[in-house]
């Protein structure tokens, strides 16, 4: 047998059983229409420009992201266990191991796949609050209500084709709908990067903030080993636990550099520096205040330090489903 | 060569099991000192009452739970080897399917488990749909199911690989009579082509009329053990059965038996039995019922599963 051949279909099953669950659409949606009404709803409350909705579209990527990444490993892994399914499948010649880094490497392909939406209506939240600047004395904020439109009106006909496409073709409502939200959010940014506010064709990524994108990024290799302790904590905890524990370690993850860092003294220090990831290292949407910009060497180094923590927490759930009665 | 002398299937000896609460304190023992031999070609039923131990002993059989005591062999190896498995189908107590899925999708997810090729996935996919009544119902997530329905959709995936040896736990359960009679033969059908099967039932008369031999577990300990025909046996009584006879001839039949036995001979009418009853009133029924919304199996086994070529 070929030793992929069980890993890909697990894999590929447990993003098709994630993105099917009602849950993770409206987590994904949320966050999507929370990122559009961003610019719609608060620009003229606060004067801030793009950054309020820069921050805010990265703050639900991340946000919900942990959601759907602790909804999506629980499902994947303890109630699996609960309802039965996991001693199903591994009454099979599937290895524990396989099992546990096949569910993990679905979860991933789900975080991924939101964070690819969330990165772009973050993009395109950021392009409806549009600042225009002349001269420094004579600068302004415009909404461009085009783009914010399709913004919003995207997911909404997205649902609808999902709709007519669970009716006609019995398509699965929830995978059709999450895919298809998604490639609405990727048609609204390539049609609105080629247009001004008006409607007048322009450059293709006219006013568009690329900057964003290392941040994204940033923000989604953070999701992985986050998703990495969800599926291991779920071995042995329920959906609540879970998500509680990835909540306390997010919390510590975002102190941590306070109480022990940046550069820790003793190495007893440094030893507990190393326990919990250091999130500040992934949310840097500060850097691009003022036309700043993220190096990618330091997105690769980040990428490394996320990948280094989340194969460590992986080794040690794989262990602990190694020796638990299913 | 004998049934006894070939090599055992399974076999297990001295096995213990107790579960433990999350301080590690043990908090029930399920299996208590069993010992159980399985060979080749054998239907085998374990029988015993709710919380006997059955279903532990099963996943003990499919590494799925870490015996506390005991050696466990199965078709010569550890369980817990992942190439094992190559060779066994399973049928859990419950269904345990993806929701989410469709019939069809399971199969071929289960199918591609066991590295089967795209031909043959569908094929066999195709064959165990049409088997168990679902081929109408192939596209529609499994969530929608009745328990009946997920039931068949549990038993297709059960045999997607041939398998060498099967362990059903519980197969009729939530099955129409229909089914029920459908499981029993498909259990002959692979018996005969030499497959080893392990049940659990709580219907007696299924694992009678299928089974050859079977131990009954109580509290975690096998009680008895042995083929149907020696447990079943009453040594010391015979049935008679002759063509319904006039009065005159009954008399005088009865007072010769009265003179043979010294004691009165019990006299009734043998009566049809349910099952049989059942089905052929439904048999009737369906030739004139419009199109089936539930499972309607075509009661033929599926033709890589009888050894056809495919």
């Amino acid at each position: 047998m070929r030793p992929g051949h069980a890993f890909f279909a697990l894999a590929k099953l447990t993003a098709v059983e994630a993105l099917r669950q009602p849950i993770v659409l409206l987590l994904f949606c949320g966050c999507v229409v929370l990122t559009a009404l961003t610019p719609l709803l608060l620009l003229h409350a606060f004067g801030e420009y793009g950054k309020l909705a820069r921050e805010s579209g990265l703050a639900c990527h991340f946000i919900f992201g942990l959601l759907v990444a602790v909804q999506a490993a629980s499902s994947a892994l303890a109630r699996e266990v609960r309802t039965g399914t996991a001693a199903a499948v591994l009454s099979k010649p599937v290895g524990r191991t396989t099992f546990f880094l096949a569910k993990f490497a679905g979860v991933a392909c789900v975080v991924m796949a939101f964070s690819i939406g969330a990165v772009l209506a973050t993009l395109l939240s950021e392009r409806v609050a549009e600042k225009w600047t002349i001269t420094p004395q004579l600068a302004g904020n415009l909404i461009d209500w085009r783009t914010g439109t399709w913004l919003l009106v995207a997911p909404v006909l997205a649902l609808a084709a999902a709709g007519i496409l669970n009716y006609l073709r019995r398509a699965p409502f929830g995978s059709a709908a999450f895919l298809l939200v998604l490639a609405g959010l990727l048609v609204v940014f390539l049609v609105s990067a080629a247009y001004d506010r008006t409607g007048v064709r322009a450059e293709f990524d006219f006013r568009v903030d690329w900057r964003i994108l290392p941040a994204g990024v940033l923000i989604t290799a953070a999701l992985l080993p986050l998703s990495a302790l969800a599926a291991s904590l779920s071995t042995r905890l329920a959906t609540a636990p879970t998500l509680l524990l990835c909540g306390l370690v997010f919390v510590l993850g975002l102190l941590w550099e306070f109480w022990f860092g940046p550069a820790p003294a003793t190495p007893a220090r440094a030893w507990l520096y190393s326990l919990v990831p250091n999130w500040q290292h992934f949310w840097v949407s500060d850097a691009l205040t003022g036309g700043g910009t993220i190096p990618w060497p330091y997105v690769a180094r980040a990428v490394a330090y996320a990948a280094t923590y989340t194969g460590a927490v992986l080794a040690l759930g794989a262990l602990a489903f190694e020796h638990t009665d299913v | 060569m004998t049934l006894d002398a070939t090599p055992p299937v399974v076999d297990v000896r001295g096995l213990v099991k107790v579960f433990r609460d999350f301080w590690r304190r043990p908090t029930v023992r399920a299996v208590n000192g069993v010992d159980l031999t399985l060979r080749s070609g054998q239907v085998f039923g374990l029988l015993g009452p709710n919380g006997s131990g059955k279903s532990t002993t099963i996943k003990i059989l499919l590494g799925l739970l870490f015996p506390t005591a005991g050696t466990v062999r199965v078709l010569g190896n550890s369980p817990r080897l992942v190439h094992t498995k190559r060779h066994i189908g399973y049928l859990p107590e419950e269904s345990h399917l993806y929701r989410y899925l469709t019939p069809r999708e399971t199969l071929d997810f289960y199918g591609r488990l066991f590295a089967l090729d795209r031909a043959t996935r569908r094929l066999r996919t195709d064959q165990l749909l049409e088997m168990t009544g679902l081929t109408h119902a192939a596209d529609r997530p499994v969530g929608e199911f009745s328990k009946g329905m997920a039931r068949r959709v549990g038993l297709a995936q059960a045999l997607i690989n041939d398998p060498q040896f099967l362990i059903l736990d519980e197969p009729t359960a939530g099955l129409d009579p229909l089914g029920c009679r459908q499981v029993k033969d498909l259990i002959l059908a692979l018996a005969k082509r030499g497959k080893t099967i392990l049940l659990t039932s709580h219907l007696l008369a299924d694992v009678e009329d299928v089974c050859d031999r079977l131990a009954i577990l109580y509290n975690g300990s096998i009680r008895a053990e042995g083929t149907v025909q020696a447990l079943l046996k009453v040594p010391d009584a015979v049935t008679l059965t002759v063509p319904n006879l006039p009065p005159e001839q009954m008399r005088a039949v009865l007072a010769l038996l009265r003179t043979q036995i010294g004691s009165e001979p019990r006299v009734d009418h043998p009566t049809l039995d349910l099952e049989q009853f059942f089905l052929d009133v439904i048999e009737h029924a369906g030739d004139s019922a419009a199109a089936p919304t539930g499972a309607a199996p075509t009661g033929r086994v599926a033709a890589f599963l009888s050894g056809e070529r495919t």
